[in-house]
């Protein structure tokens, strides 16, 4: 069964042009997911200099996840979407994946990572079994 | 019950299906219906087969799945085959539960998806003429034919081809779909057609090849070649037999009318063709082409007089008639009004007649009409396979509750538990101990801006700008129409900083509602939804206050006060409040560290008499109080006026969603309100009808068997004027009581 682990980073709110300039710091490789203009979780990142005095900053670990090898998405995930594939990489696709809403980190290396909400990932493991 | 299969011999049972509990020898390459005609017998009542799949008159339940074209169904050892019922319907499968809350069983049906260019349906001749020129052109292309054991069963625009393969459903999108299914045989109509012993020319055919002899046969039309039989001419009038099945065949010589009454056991007609173009009727909003004899304008059959027309729906000839009477007069209204062609076969057998019965009214030929999914009967777990239910939210405390026994339920798209064991010991936790309830499941918005106070003064109904830091409010969320959406708090972390609590079941909606206002005004206003990423515990009673000490929290904030600190170690945002009527202090902690922090209560409560309460008991405990649920007491059109909550609207301000339509409908009569009710006895069901004389009023909405009032406390819809103070519920009388039933003052959730 496919073993969705907790994502810990960053849930940054902010201007679209403070969230471009934005600074990441983590104790390893600080992946940037822009879940939409005004809205990035930095899987990895402990800290963020951006430019926003509004900007909410919030500690997140109300994600999970898998990294997915090529093979793997193709099994688990493309045969449970009704909406295609992005091709470009990388590239964050949003949608429901076995009818949960979930999403796709597409990296250029052809590994992907798959998320969703906590509250969701029973369901979405055992839809993918 | 003795298994057929499993007595037979080793080795016996390869060759064998079981057929209304009797084993049946078949041969290989046999489909269970020609197996059955092996064996003398036949697949169902009668009518004629085609064995083709053209028809529905060897339908089966064949391993418990009923509708099943069994000439289409390949035989194969122990399969199991039972017989429709002559008269009636197949029983529906019965699916055995105990707990409502199961997901249903059932088959688990794969689908496969492929994305080609070209999908030709049907592997003949011009099937295979079109797939070849798709591929010579560089086109992708997959040809899907029954003989594969591919049933097509759908076309979809877009377009998209489904078929039943025995590995599961297969979906193929594509740019073309050509159709090249070929041509059905012309089924007859005329008295005695729904007896058994006729075939179609190809099915004699076919059991020929198979070497299956079809003794005492007569033919009438085409004759199949090899097949023994004696070829009668002359018009076809009609079929007469015994037992079901045909012993005789009446024509009539074509010039003089003379009849002529031949014995017989098998009748073999030879009657001409039709399209079989079901799939290219089904939409005409796609690239679809139709190929070869599927293509073929062949001519109708003779206007039929008599017998059954639609042998699916069981339609004759005097039912077209009625209902062309009654004003039925084109193809589409008469197959409505006289379910010929609404039947397994979708037409198959019947609508070359029916076009040729109203082209000898009207002159002219109809074309045929729409077609619809599925092509061939699928069973449920095929058209649902690979579609999902909503998926249902477990909180992070989802295992500890069922550790502790919890009996859970699906509430606002959440799992949460109901109840743990004694929803009244749960009740009297809270009562009189402390208890704590999961709330990780109301919604919780962060705003923050320079326009968050402007934003939120026109959102809500109530005050926003005086809401100090540290302090929260309660507030109504209105729709422009003055209707109430949803509840909750706003607590103000800063100048320009709030956090906003929604509903359960309303998160997601408000949410969406703010965030669209907002966007529409313009407003420079960040927003963040931690709804699914922050846990939340309603530490609640009257040693509430003690236990969170206990846990750290030295100066646990007054009513509705908030403060960040950590519980249990645990870094919190701690919410005074209550909807219990209790001392009551929401923990909004993140979801990581949930049960860390629910453990650690449980262990810092005992001796204090800590239990955790379920929904059942929250219900009880929110109806002494009075507090509404949105969504469960209000209606889609309820007001502030008619829930008794205008204390929530402040009519002084200038401007907020819904305040002009509040302003208008306060000039109008009050024809609806929400009103408590007390009562003896047990708590009557929500919903229940309440009646004041003999007139149904309204409804109740909740109710608890109050064990701390020792009455009926409840919630109820009065929607008749004059209001009147008595009511009849369950033929039992209840009192107007006004709200909180308990602790009107408000003092112990203020303690």
């Amino acid at each position: 069964m496919l073993a969705l682990d907790r994502l810990r980073g960053l849930r940054v709110i902010a201007d679209a042009s403070a969230l471009d300039a934005a600074r990441w710091e983590g104790s390893g490789e600080v992946a940037v997911l822009r879940f939409a203009p005004d809205d990035v979780f930095a899987v990895g990142a402990r800290s963020v200099d951006v430019d926003d005095e509004h900007a909410i900053v919030e500690d997140e670990t109300g994600y999970v996840g898998a990294w997915l090898s090529l093979d793997e998405l193709d099994r688990l995930v493309v045969s449970r979407i009704e909406w295609p594939l992005p091709i470009r990489r990388p590239i964050l696709a949003q949608g429901l994946i076995a009818g949960v809403a979930a999403k796709l980190w597409l990296a250029h290396d052809g590994t992907s990572l798959l998320l969703t909400a906590a509250p969701f990932a029973e369901e979405l493991r055992a839809r993918l079994r | 019950m003795t298994d057929p299969i499993s007595d037979t011999p080793a080795g016996a049972a390869a060759s064998r299906i079981v057929v209304d509990g009797r084993p049946l020898v078949f041969e290989p390459g046999d489909s269970v219906a020609v197996a059955i005609l092996r064996a003398g017998e036949v697949p169902a009542s009668g009518g004629t087969l085609c064995l083709a799949g053209d028809c529905g008159n060897c339908l089966a339940q064949v391993d418990g799945v009923a509708y099943i074209r069994t000439c289409q169904t390949a035989a194969r050892a122990g399969l199991s085959v039972v017989r429709h019922p002559t008269h009636g319907l197949p029983p529906l499968p019965v699916v055995a539960t105990s707990d409502p809350t199961a997901s249903p069983g059932g088959r688990d049906i794969a689908v496969r998806r492929r994305v080609v260019d070209v999908v030709v349906v049907g592997g003949g001749s011009s099937g295979r003429a079109a797939a070849a020129a798709a591929t010579a052109s560089g086109q992708s292309v997959v040809v899907l034919d029954s003989a594969d054991g591919v049933e097509v069963v759908a076309a979809y625009a877009g377009p998209l081809v489904v078929a039943r393969t025995r590995d599961g459903m297969l979906q193929v999108q594509a740019s073309e779909v050509v159709v090249a299914t070929g041509a059905a045989e012309i089924h007859p109509v005329c008295p005695g057609n729904e007896l058994a012993g006729l075939l179609t020319a190809g099915a004699a055919a076919q059991l020929h090849a198979a070497g299956i002899s079809v003794p005492g046969a007569v033919a009438i039309g085409t004759v199949p070649e090899g097949v023994p039989c004696s070829r009668l001419d002359g018009r076809l009038v009609r079929f007469e037999g015994g037992d079901g099945r045909v012993t005789a065949v009446v024509t009539a010589d074509t010039e003089s009318g003379t009849e002529i009454r031949t014995p017989c056991s098998t009748v073999i007609l030879g009657l001409g063709h039709a399209p079989r173009d079901l799939l290219g009727r089904m939409s005409d909003q796609m690239p679809l082409t139709v190929v070869g004899a599927a293509a073929i304008e062949y001519p109708l059959p003779p206007p039929p007089t008599e017998g059954v027309v639609c042998p699916c729906s069981g339609t004759t000839v005097g039912d077209l008639e009625v209902a062309w009477a009654k004003g039925f007069g084109e193809l589409e209204l008469l197959k409505r009004a006289s379910f010929a062609g609404l039947g397994t076969c979708q037409g198959g057998a019947c609508l070359p007649h029916v076009r040729s019965w109203i082209a000898a009214r009207t002159g002219e030929s109809p074309a045929p009409f729409t077609a619809r999914p599925a092509a061939r009967q699928i069973t449920l777990a095929e058209a649902a396979a690979d579609t999902y239910v909503d998926a249902f939210r477990r909180t992070p405390l989802h295992d500890e509750h069922l550790a502790l026994g919890a009996r859970m339920d699906r509430f606002g798209s959440w799992w949460r538990p109901w109840r743990y064991g004694d929803p009244v010991a749960e009740y009297w936790a809270v009562r009189e101990a402390v208890s704590l309830g999961d709330v990780s499941t109301l919604g919780k918005l962060v705003v923050s801006g320079p326009d968050v106070v402007e934003a939120l003064e026109r959102l809500y109904p109530c005050r926003v700008a005086d809401i100090k830091v540290g302090r929260s409010r309660y507030a109504l969320l209105l729709n422009e129409r003055g209707h109430v959406m949803d509840d909750g708090m706003i607590l103000r972390e800063g100048e320009t900083r709030f956090v906003l609590t929604f509903t359960s079941s309303g998160a997601a909606n408000a949410e969406m509602w703010v965030r669209d206002w907002i966007d529409r005004w313009g407003l420079r206003v960040h927003m963040l939804d931690r709804t699914m990423s922050l846990a939340a515990i309603n530490v609640t009673g009257p040693l509430a206050a003690s236990l969170l000490r206990r846990a750290g929290l030295s100066d646990p904030p007054r009513f509705l006060g908030h403060l960040r600190a950590d519980v249990a170690g645990v870094p919190c945002h701690v919410m005074r409040l209550s909807f219990t009527g209790e001392a009551s202090f929401e923990l909004h902690h993140p979801v990581d560290r949930a049960v860390e922090l629910w453990r650690g209560l449980l262990e810092l409560g005992k001796g204090m008499g800590i239990r955790p309460h379920g929904l059942e008991a929250l219900q009880g405990l929110r109806l002494e109080k009075g507090h509404v649920i949105i969504g469960m007491d209000t209606e889609l059109d309820s007001t502030p006026r008619r829930l008794g909550m205008d204390w929530a609207v402040r009519m002084d301000k200038a401007w907020f969603v819904g305040r002009t339509s509040l302003e208008r409908t306060s000039k109008l009569p009050d024809e609806r309100r929400l009103r408590g009710f007390t009562m003896s006895g047990p708590a009557p069901v929500e919903g229940s009808p309440i009646w004041t004389g003999g007139e149904i009023v309204g409804h109740v909405t909740g109710s608890w068997s109050s064990p701390i009032l020792g009455k009926v406390v409840l919630l109820g819809w009065q929607k008749r004027t004059p209001f009147v103070d008595r009511v009849e519920i369950e033929g039992r009388e209840a009192l107007v009581a006004s709200t909180p039933f308990y602790d009107p003052e408000g003092h112990r959730a203020r303690a």
